[in-house]
């Protein structure tokens, strides 16, 4: 029965990406509801799957009548297939995250997003929501990441400024091994990247020694992970903590640095389409996401770092990021469409190409 | 009878909850207009900074012209924190460098540095629209780009509310505080109403003297007109305690005479004595009654003067017929009676019975202790007075009794009452006219009863009906 129900699902779907015409890939996944089928609820994500996978499961022990589909993109890729369904009037996502809050903000801008309160939307804090629409559920800082293998622990490098110290001392030892986000695909690092930029003098300096050192770019914060576990990377720039901790977990041999001269702090955002076909079941998980058990979970299982806890063990930082004052939390409001700007955009892509010589990839 | 009205109290509610929701409505409604316009303009001040922000931004280089727009701007707009933010940059020649490609700018502004701002709607979301100009100076292509911001008016509207909201709250409370002053303030101005009638109602029933309380002056004809009515009364109580004690005075004196005439009848034996005695009996029980029809005549009259309600009158037909019911068919003497009528109707306001009755009594009068061979009533017109005289060519009354004529029960004849001359001067003193006396000459003594006359003529019943 429920093998049938799977086999409509996806010729349905299949239906709908034809008639929208985009050919994104994203990769789906079902979570039958375990207490018999009463509803579907059909996220779409730019997050790891191994991150959403105990939250979803979690959420169906509560409403165990939900059936979830996850599906999962790169953030660009969501972002063009939310907007263009927000254009079209017609959805098919009943909840969207991602964890680029500007692609998000500006979908929000747009009058994509249905308006939601609840006790649990009022208690965040006023930095992770905007319009009651958008809403962040978790705290990430951007980090730095070593390969203890390949850099001995007097080489890990605790500020920016120490970074490029480095590249310039070791250029034999680290040239080519250092990887970060290719901004002009990762919507993710484009935003670390300009919150680098905005107000900093020194990304300039990071960038150019980044260029010299032979910059690695990367897709998603998952590869260059996994690059670093392997050994091809030794030094990742920017890369999202909760991804680093949770490869740790799982035995890659690396060193998490908090950066000590300021710290941007990401809030992975969640919002729900105006055209969502199950709004009610999109609150719910909303709720859940936001709730004390979701949040534990998501602690626990899923992205390791929250807005009240300590670090995880495995980071090296200090043990109360947020009353540090390092943090550079990126607030979700109507900033962020600054970071948007496609004038701005094409500008800052372009200096990031001159200085990494990274040219762009056929997307 | 007193007929239950509405409460003082609640028609002065009434009229000031009327005036005070009026009120309250119209400055409602001028507190959100100036809310939004205030709410407007705080807010267009940012709309416009960041504009100004942006077309800074706008640079000229090797024959391109780009835009970066800052952070900062859109910090400033985001400083209204629900509102969603839509914009974009033109070049001098309307392409499109960055932003929202179909917002509409509003109206092209060529050539100013003067912000452009209006109302409009994007994406169905009402928004207020900056329209600034920045001058490219750029060889190759000089001219104007344009930056569009536009915001959706949230902040603005919660602003307004949020002002609107405490100016009625003041309104509200300044009409509460002001309601409940002129509440205090009624009860506190009636309160003599209250001290009047706890007065009256204290009083001894006997007691006609004039209030004597403090009171305001807007109550005062009240009390005044309560003390004349007071007054008035005890005028009346008095006359007619007066009336009364005379009366029986007068009735008494007669009333003795009569019971020993009835006497001295019944212990008369001798026949042509009785006779004689009978007759005595008859004529004063004659004078008597007509004594008693005087009396009550007056106190008709008295009455009469309170009540009646005056009407036109055409004294000349009303005189006429007075004097043809006065005088008896037969007379104990020849005498000459002549009405003596003026070319024109003589007309006066006044009330027709109490004025016959007066000049009833002057014929009855004239004809009793006067004329002995001629009366004459004469109606005539002097002026703006209305005159009836009333001669006979009798002995008339000295000059000197003139005064006292006029009281009632002053008379030197032993028949009398005295009472004709005081029921006509009460008529004429009722009706605002005078009476007075001509001394006796060639053509007799005269009583006049002079009246104001009716000039215009109004609608007058037919002489006929005022018999």
């Amino acid at each position: 029965m429920i093998l049938a129900w799977k086999a409509a699902l996806i010729i349905f779907t299949g239906l709908i990406s034809l008639e929208i015409g985009a050919a994104e890939a994203a990769e789906k996944t079902v979570f039958p509801a375990p207490g018999g089928q009463e509803t579907i609820l059909s996220i779409h994500g730019a997050t790891d799957l191994a991150a959403m996978d105990p939250l979803i499961r979690d959420f169906q022990e509560l409403s165990p009548t939900v059936t979830v589909e996850y599906n999962e993109y790169l953030t660009n890729e969501l972002f063009n297939r939310a907007a263009s369904e927000c254009d079209a009037k017609q959805g098919t996502m009943d909840l969207v995250l991602s964890s680029s809050a500007d692609h998000m903000v500006k979908l929000v801008n747009d009058g994509c997003a249905l308006n939601y309160r609840s006790a649990m939307t009022r208690r965040l804090p006023s930095w992770t929501r905007w319009r009651d629409e958008v809403f962040g559920f978790t705290f990430e800082p951007a980090v730095i990441v070593y390969n203890r293998d390949l850099v001995p622990s007097e080489d890990v490098r605790r500020t920016r400024a120490e970074l490029i110290d480095l590249l310039r001392t070791k250029p034999e030892q680290y040239n080519g091994k250092i990887g970060s986000f290719d901004i002009s695909q990762s919507g993710v690092g484009y935003l670390f990247a300009s919150y680098d930029a905005h107000g900093t003098t020194t990304f300039g300096r990071l960038l150019e020694a980044f260029g010299r050192a032979g910059l690695v770019a990367g897709c998603c914060t998952t590869d260059l992970v996994s690059d670093l576990a392997s050994g091809r990377l030794a030094i990742g720039y920017n890369l999202i903590g909760s991804y680093a901790v949770g490869a740790v977990r799982r035995g890659a041999h690396l060193a998490i640095v908090i950066p000590r001269d300021y710290t941007v702090v990401l809030s992975r955002v969640v919002f729900i389409p105006r055209f969502s076909r199950n709004p009610v079941s999109a609150f719910r998980f909303l709720d859940y996401l936001l709730s004390e058990r979701g949040q534990k979970k998501s602690r626990e299982a899923s992205f390791f770092f929250s807005f009240e806890g300590t670090l995880p063990e495995e980071v090296d930082g200090p043990l109360w990021l947020a009353s540090s004052g390092l943090l550079r939390p990126i607030t979700i409001g109507p900033e962020l469409l600054a970071v948007q700007d496609r004038a701005k955009r094409q500008r800052f892509l372009s200096e990031w190409r001159r200085s990494t010589h990274i040219e762009p990839e056929d997307r | 009878m007193i007929r239950p009205g509405r409460s003082l109290y609640s028609r002065i509610i009434l009229v000031i909850a009327i005036v005070f929701g009026a009120g309250s409505l119209a400055l409602g409604t001028a507190a959100w207009f100036y809310a939004r316009l205030a709410a407007d303009d705080a807010y267009d001040r940012l709309l416009v900074g960041a504009a100004l922000q942006i077309a800074e931004s706008i640079y000229a280089q090797e024959g391109t012209i780009s835009v970066d727009p800052p952070v900062s701007a859109f910090e400033t707009l985001s400083l209204s924190t629900n509102d969603r933010i839509f914009y974009k940059v033109l070049d001098p020649h309307g392409a499109v460098l960055t932003g929202y490609d179909d917002l509409a700018a509003a109206a092209a502004n060529t050539g100013s540095h003067e912000p452009l701002i209006s109302d409009s709607e994007y994406r169905g979301f009402p928004v207020r629209v900056a329209v600034v100009g920045r001058l490219v100076s750029d060889p190759v292509a000089p001219g104007w780009a344009h930056v569009v911001v536009a915001q959706t008016r949230e902040a603005r509207i919660s602003l307004a509310r949020d002002l609107t909201l405490k100016a009625l709250l003041l309104v509200f409370a300044m009409t509460s505080l002001a309601f409940m002053g002129i509440l205090f303030a009624v009860r506190r101005a009636l309160e003599p109403l209250t001290r009047v009638e706890r007065e009256l109602r204290s009083r001894d029933p006997k007691d006609l003297t004039p209030l004597d309380v403090e009171i305001p002056r807007e109550i005062q004809t009240l009390v005044s007109t309560i003390n004349r009515f007071m007054d008035r009364l005890s005028g009346r109580i008095a006359l007619m305690q007066r009336f009364i004690a005379d009366a029986a005075h007068q009735i008494r004196t007669p009333l003795a005479g009569l019971a020993s005439q009835v006497d001295l009848l019944t212990e008369e034996t001798r026949p042509e004595r009785k006779e004689q005695q009978l007759i005595r009996v008859r004529e004063r029980t004659a004078e008597l009654g007509r004594l008693t029809n005087q009396l009550l005549s007056h106190a008709m009259i008295i009455h009469r003067a309170e009540v009646a309600e005056f009407e036109a009158i055409d004294l000349t037909a009303l005189a006429r017929q007075t004097l043809i019911n006065a005088v008896p068919l037969s007379l104990d003497r020849d005498v000459d009676i002549a009405f003596n009528d003026p070319p024109e109707p003589v007309l006066m306001r006044g009330d027709a019975v109490s004025l016959r009755e007066a000049l009833s009594n002057l014929i009855h009068n004239a004809l009793k202790h006067g004329a002995t061979t001629r009366l004459e009533v004469r109606v005539l017109a002097e002026g703006d007075a209305a005159v009836i005289e009333v001669v006979d060519d009798g002995p008339g009354i000295p000059v000197s009794e003139w005064q006292r004529v006029r009281e009632p029960f002053h008379t030197q004849s032993a028949t009398g009452s005295g009472l004709g001359l005081a029921i006509a001067g009460d008529v004429v003193r009722a009706h605002g006219g005078e009476l007075c006396f001509r001394e006796r000459s060639e053509e007799g003594f005269a009583v006049i009863l002079r009246f104001k006359r009716l000039n215009e003529a109004p609608q007058l019943p037919t002489a006929g009906e005022a018999s």
